[in-house]
């Protein structure tokens, strides 16, 4: 099951779909209500503070290059901590992963399928997620690699057709927001980008053949998927104002609306959603193989594949009953997934690093340590 | 009640689709907790599809976390 490795370009990729995911949809308006027009700078902020970040998670994986975060979890902290605080995290994947499958069901009818119920969508969604989940890493990673391509030539066309349309006075006033809660703002950013790429904690080192070129490429791909959202965080207060943009659930799509190229290239958006829905199914599904996968390793099971199944059914269930109204969605965005995500993505990681540094002269006599 | 007949259709049909193969390699720890997870989502599935309200892990997280969250908002 380990033979089927991924290159370090195909992990470049995941890593900018994962980094850009479901946070181009909603993160202009989290940021633009918390601190108006400064958001780009908080953007900014987060970007620098993500290096941080994926650096503490680099470092962890480099212990045991051949074993996976659950397994290193375990080694560290020992069976039964290890594996309680492996649950929680396999926990939170399998409720982000949901949330990512409520969120791409919630923007659908609320742009594009108004008509529809909510639950043929979603299980359409996460057929193909449990399908790919089957099919194997490889094969994720490989489509990743086709749709990048489409991704990139999608969001240039967005940015350059949005040039006739920036206003510079939406900038001002200039930093008027107190430095704190621009701090405060960034912190959701790092969260939802970069403290969530723990997920890939699960493939980074095991799943690799070039593990040296894919140290440099987490914090590569980590990089461009920050520019990306800098970009459009930028566009959105530059174009719609900030006003505007925290008034939108998605303002990222309402950008795509206000393209107007000659009166000739107009209300190009439902292409534009290509983009979104991409990114959000790229995450998603990253999300169910690491929790599937970890939930097999969890319980020492050999293959995952018989699992995906019935988790998917659960799966789809949970994406129903997350977000009943749109305020439960703003919620859990910007605080739920936060606290959790901290506490998982940022606390444990340290405390991990705290016990290994005590109990580094045993670790270092195991075989598998570098 | 027609959505829940097809999830119980679904059911069947993932249970012919996985359980031979299982059965057949002797893997019983795998089969085990397949079926608790079928079980777990075939009847979240009926529940939800009769309207009956399930308690969702949100609610839960958001339940533990009031006190964090209080503080987050104050600040």
């Amino acid at each position: 099951m380990q033979n089927n490795k991924i290159s370090s370009f195909q992990f470049l990729v995941l890593v900018i779909f994962f980094t850009i995911g479901s946070s181009i949809l909603y993160v202009p308006s989290i940021l633009s209500i918390k601190v108006q027009q400064d958001a780009w700078i908080a953007t900014i902020i987060a970007t620098i503070v993500g290096l941080l970040v994926i650096w503490l998670y680099i470092t962890i994986s480099m212990w045991f290059p051949k074993l996976t975060y659950i397994q290193v979890n375990e080694k560290i902290f020992g069976k039964v901590l290890g594996k309680t605080f492996s649950i929680m995290f396999v926990l939170m994947l399998f409720l982000y992963s949901s949330s990512l499958i409520a969120h791409s069901g919630t923007f659908l009818i609320t742009q594009i399928f108004p008509k529809t119920p909510a639950a043929p969508l979603n299980i359409m969604m996460t057929i193909i997620i449990v399908m790919g989940v089957r099919l194997g890493l490889e094969t994720i990673a490989r489509s990743a690699e086709i749709l990048i391509f489409v991704f990139f030539i999608l969001f240039l066309i967005l940015s350059v057709a949005l040039i006739p349309q920036v206003n510079y006075l939406n900038l001002e006033p200039f930093l008027q927001s107190k430095p704190t809660s621009i701090l405060g703002a960034s912190f959701v950013l790092v969260i939802v980008s970069t403290v969530n790429s723990i997920t890939l904690l699960v493939i980074f080192p095991a799943f690799l053949k070039e593990i040296k070129k894919a140290k440099k490429n987490f914090i590569i791909g980590n990089i461009i998927g920050s520019i990306i959202i800098i970009i459009i965080t930028t566009l959105c207060i530059f174009v719609l104002g900030s006003p505007t943009t925290s008034r939108q659930v998605y303002p990222s799509y309402a950008l795509a609306k206000v393209i107007n190229v000659g009166d000739f290239l107009t209300r190009i958006e439902s292409l534009m959603a290509t983009l979104w829905i991409l990114c959000i199914f790229f995450k998603s599904i990253l999300y169910f193989y690491a929790a599937t996968f970890g939930l097999s390793q969890i319980l020492n099971i050999k293959d995952y594949r018989p699992l995906t199944y019935p988790l998917g059914i659960i799966m789809v269930v949970l994406s129903l009953l997350f977000y009943p109204d749109i305020l439960d969605q703003y919620k859990f965005d910007a605080k739920i997934a936060v606290i959790l995500s901290t506490i998982i993505g940022i606390f444990i990681p340290l405390l991990l690093v705290l016990i290994y540094m005590i109990r580094k002269k045993k670790l270092k006599k195991d075989p598998q340590h570098l | 009640m027609i959505s829940s007949v097809g999830i119980l259709f679904l059911a069947i049909v993932i249970v012919f689709l996985e359980v031979p193969s299982l059965l057949q390699k002797k893997l019983k720890k795998e089969f085990i907790v397949f079926s608790i997870l079928l079980v777990i989502g075939v009847v979240s599935g009926i529940l939800f599809s009769f309207g009956v309200k399930i308690m969702s892990p949100v609610d839960l997280l958001s339940y533990i976390f009031q006190p964090i969250y209080n503080l987050m908002g104050k600040s």
